[in-house]
């Protein structure tokens, strides 16, 4: 038995968190040093169908953890597909943070 | 180029089962060593997350395996199929990283058991009953892929096994990056 580790701290990140450019920091190691999981946004390019079923995907795993009460925060509000996502979530009367830091 | 497509609790151990989590959030060791061998990162949804929520028991395959289960397991493999086709098409080496010892993720090990079921009254982790087979998601997901061309390489983390030995998977899954990776991969 190892007990309950979960941080209970998802950090909503854009694809640039998982594949940084070259010299760019690694967010993603930082929010990783604070105790945060993570979860991908779609990476932009994606065809729309494409987009709309990683999205949807993305929304099915947040209701869960949004409503056991854990913390859910984006890590970038301004990204392009974070807005489309507090859209999709507020569709279902769901709310996110912003401003996920480590 | 090699992308990887992880398992979703490889970056948020949060949508693991209570006490099935062996880090806070991000498995740390697997990230290192995916930067290590320039890797670009894809993260896969979990299926069992979404359709049985965080308070979910343990569970063996034949408690998932239900036309539901599996609708819903298809849904969320065909984007992911279709984000690897487009990766394959643009040259670059897949492999799909699952859990191995997850009645959804595994790739060589997954865990069934026909008595599981009912009241639970299996508290050991020695009771976990640990199978040759891949998980349902990632049968999903190999079936959806299964005449790509090149064939994407599918290997599992045994973090859901009683003896799970990380120095030992981590060598193994380096291996793995690595030989995709390389200059003869193609």
């Amino acid at each position: 038995m190892r007990g309950d580790g979960r941080s209970r701290r998802v950090a909503v990140v854009p694809d640039a968190y998982l594949n940084p450019a070259p010299g760019a920091a690694d967010r993603l190691a930082e929010l990783a040093e604070g105790g945060w999981g993570v979860v991908a946004l779609p990476q932009p390019g994606l065809p729309r169908d494409v987009e709309a079923g990683a999205l949807a995907a993305v929304v099915d795993q947040l209701a869960a953890f949004l409503d056991d009460g854990y913390e859910v925060a984006l890590a970038e509000p301004d990204d392009r597909a974070a807005r489309r996502l507090v859209e999709l979530l507020a569709a279902d009367g769901r709310r996110i943070e912003a401003g996920a830091s480590p | 180029m090699v992308v990887c497509y992880l398992a979703h609790c490889l970056l948020n151990a949060n949508a693991k089962v209570d006490e099935g989590a062996r880090c806070a959030g991000v498995s740390m060791p697997v990230l290192a060593l995916l930067r290590e061998h320039g890797a670009t990162i894809r993260q896969m949804p979990c299926p069992e997350l979404g359709f049985g929520g965080t308070r979910r028991f343990w569970a063996v395959r034949e408690q998932y395996d239900t036309p539901a289960y599996r609708a819903h397991c298809r849904r969320l493999a065909e984007p992911v199929a279709a984000q690897v086709r487009a990766d394959l098409a643009a040259g670059a080496r897949v492999v799909i990283i699952g859990i191995d010892g997850s009645p959804s993720m595994g790739v060589e090990l997954t865990a069934a058991d026909e008595s599981w079921g009912g009241r639970p009254d299996k508290p050991r982790d020695e009771d976990y009953p640990v199978t040759p087979g891949a998980g349902l998601f990632t049968e999903t997901l190999l079936g959806l892929l299964g005449d790509t061309v090149p064939p994407v390489r599918a290997v599992g983390i045994g973090q859901d096994l009683f003896d799970y030995d990380e120095t030992r998977e981590l060598a193994r899954l380096g291996r793995v990056v690595a030989a995709e990776g390389g200059p003869d991969a193609r």
